[in-house]
């Protein structure tokens, strides 16, 4: 564990004594529940962005693909689908249109903030079209039994996110693939130079992250039942936050997953905190932001970024 | 004499309306130091980059062996045995040295199909090779942006070392170096070639390629204009090839 991790951490541990001082409702084991319940599908979609960053790409469209994901799977389940074909839907749905980010963003070579931004842009009116204005509600609850299903004691949620975290991890520090990443966020050109398929790392990576935010669709629909039209609008927010908070740099090149996850649930426990004193959810999105600008204001102030220091110098 | 390792036939290259190179045939061969000379922006960087596979020619063949060879990216290039130390090194900071030295090649092990890094494996060969070089880093672990500029040049060059190229390309490897590193790496070169490696070393230092260099070419202004045996040239006349007073450079530039 890194100083980084260790500081959010802590942080975590004092939101929560604060938010327990000031509120009687606050450490309730109902609320922790609510907490790590709330921090499901963010925990994976910033799993994946983590990955995104550390090669010094990004999406910010990520949140409006979970709410297609959804869609889907809110369509297959409201027709009376197969619990299988539910569960299929999320990652075949995120597949599909992290092939469409990529082919914007790797082989279309559109800058990833300006793609993905476009992206948005279109997925948010397909969400519109495809809703109409209307919520899909009363989903049946097949795939919510299903996923709040216990193995040998442990949520499947949680089962789920450990999965995904262990795959990440392996990839990123135990296989090529990771050196592959980090080298292409250092240098996408010294990357090529020195024989690495980048356009193929790069391409896979938004499919990953498609899949992973697909996993998180499926969550998100078991949980509430139905998906309202602003479904997603603050998961990319949220989860370049997340993953900032982290440590993993914004640049490219440096990443810690273990930082993620602290970073999620940092943000999860503020948001919930802040909820429960009083403070009305319209200013989430506000500390979010703080939080963002926070972070790399410290950074660009500190001398946490001799990485960037050496990219500038060489580029 | 033998026979070239590497052929260049009638090599160009154009970038939107710039002509870098053209009408460029050299021979490269094996267990020969060949120097690639010329003024800034005369085209050696380019031409260098053509064979090791990181630019496609606009124009012109290359032969390996006699053989006909068209590199899509630096890994084919690698694969027919080329290696190459770019001039901006192009390492990846944020690494450590074994991971630069075995990028895009390292050594793995499949497990269930997956493969995985064999890092302490990768580690011990980096430690030899930097052994080899007489190359002293405290902590082979640190990452690459935090060395000087000579140890970077020796991550680099073991990068180079550890494919067993066939032809190894240098260019200018020594222009961040101090003295004592500058001879480790003239010595070097002159090792792979008794090794009978073929190596092309591109230096801007006159009195360095001297000692070393078995061929001498000079590149002017995107075009070869000249080439000596080391051994029948000397300092003044390289000088007045690269600076373009000399009457066999004129009488070609008047003539184009
Ligand atoms: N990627 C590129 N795009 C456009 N022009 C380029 C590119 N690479 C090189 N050039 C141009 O091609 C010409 C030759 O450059 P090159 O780097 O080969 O010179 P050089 O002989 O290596 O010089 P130096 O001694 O300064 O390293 C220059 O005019 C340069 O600006
Ligand atoms: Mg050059």
């Amino acid at each position: 564990m890194n100083g980084r991790e260790l500081s959010l951490l802590v942080a975590c541990l004092v939101a929560i004594v604060v938010f327990s001082v000031a509120s009687p409702h606050y450490a309730t084991s109902g609320n922790a529940v609510t907490v790590l319940r709330n921090s499901v599908e963010l925990l994976l979609i910033g799993l994946g962005m983590t990955l995104l960053l550390a090669m010094g790409g990004i999406d910010v469209s990520i949140g409006i693909v979970m709410g297609l994901a959804a869609i889907a799977i809110g369509r297959i389940l409201g027709a009376d689908g197969s619990p299988f074909l539910a569960l299929v839907a999320g990652p075949a749905v995120g597949a599909l249109l992290g092939c469409v980010t990529a082919a914007v963003v790797v082989l279309g070579r559109v800058p990833a903030i300006v793609g993905t931004l476009g992206l948005l842009g279109v997925y948010r009116t397909a969400v519109f079209a495809l809703l109409g204005g209307q919520w899909l509600s009363g989903l049946p609850s097949n795939l919510t039994d299903l996923l709040a299903a216990t193995v040998l004691g442990i949520p499947v949620p949680a089962l789920v996110i450990a999965i995904a975290y262990l795959v990440v991890w392996l990839a990123v520090r135990r296989t090529p693939y990771g050196l592959h990443l980090l080298a292409i966020g250092n240098s996408e050109e010294k990357a090529r130079l020195s024989g690495i398929p980048v356009i193929k790392v790069r391409f896979m990576t938004f499919v990953v992250s498609g899949v992973l935010t697909g996993i998180a669709a499926t969550f998100y629909v078991a949980t509430y039942r139905n998906v309202e039209m602003s479904v997603g609008s603050t998961s990319a927010l949220d989860a370049i936050a997340a993953v900032i908070l982290g440590g993993t740099s914004i640049l490219g090149g440096r990443c810690s997953l273990l930082g993620t996850v602290l970073g999620v649930l940092l943000l999860r426990i503020l948001q919930n905190g802040l909820l429960l004193i009083g403070v009305p959810s319209l200013w989430q999105p506000v500390v979010t932001g703080v939080l963002i600008i926070g972070v790399l204001g410290f950074e660009a102030v500190s001398n946490r970024l001799p990485l960037t220091r050496f990219q500038r110098a060489r580029a | 004499m033998t026979a070239p390792f590497l052929v260049a036939r009638n090599i160009a290259k154009r970038f939107g309306a710039l002509t870098a190179l053209a009408n460029v045939d050299l021979e490269i061969r094996s267990g020969e130091v060949l120097a690639l000379l010329g003024d800034n922006g005369a085209g050696k960087s380019t031409f260098i980059k053509i064979l090791a596979g990181a630019h496609p020619p606009s124009d012109g063949e290359l032969l390996i062996e006699g053989n006909a060879v068209a590199f899509s990216s630096p890994k084919d290039a690698a694969a027919s045995g080329i290696a190459t130390i770019f001039q901006e090194l192009a390492l990846s900071e944020n690494l450590s040295i074994a991971e630069n030295v075995f990028l895009g090649r390292e050594l793995k092990r499949s497990i269930f199909g997956v493969p995985f890094l064999k890092r302490a494996e990768m580690r011990q060969r980096v430690d030899g090779l930097l052994q080899e070089l007489d190359a002293h880093i405290s902590d082979p672990e640190a990452p690459v942006g935090s060395l000087s500029g000579g140890q970077r040049q020796a991550v680099a060059i073991c990068r180079a070392l550890n494919l067993n190229a066939r032809l190894v390309i240098m260019d200018e490897p020594t222009a961040a170096l101090a003295v004592a590193e500058t001879r480790k790496v003239l010595a070097l070169t002159r090792r792979l070639a008794g090794r009978g490696c073929a190596v092309v070393l591109i230096s801007h230092n006159i009195s360095e390629v001297f000692e070393v260099a078995d061929r001498i070419v000079v590149f002017r202004r995107g075009r070869k204009v000249a080439e000596r045996l080391a051994a029948e040239t000397n300092h003044e006349e390289v000088v007045s090839l690269i600076t373009g007073a000399h009457p066999d450079v004129r009488a070609l530039e008047k003539t184009n």
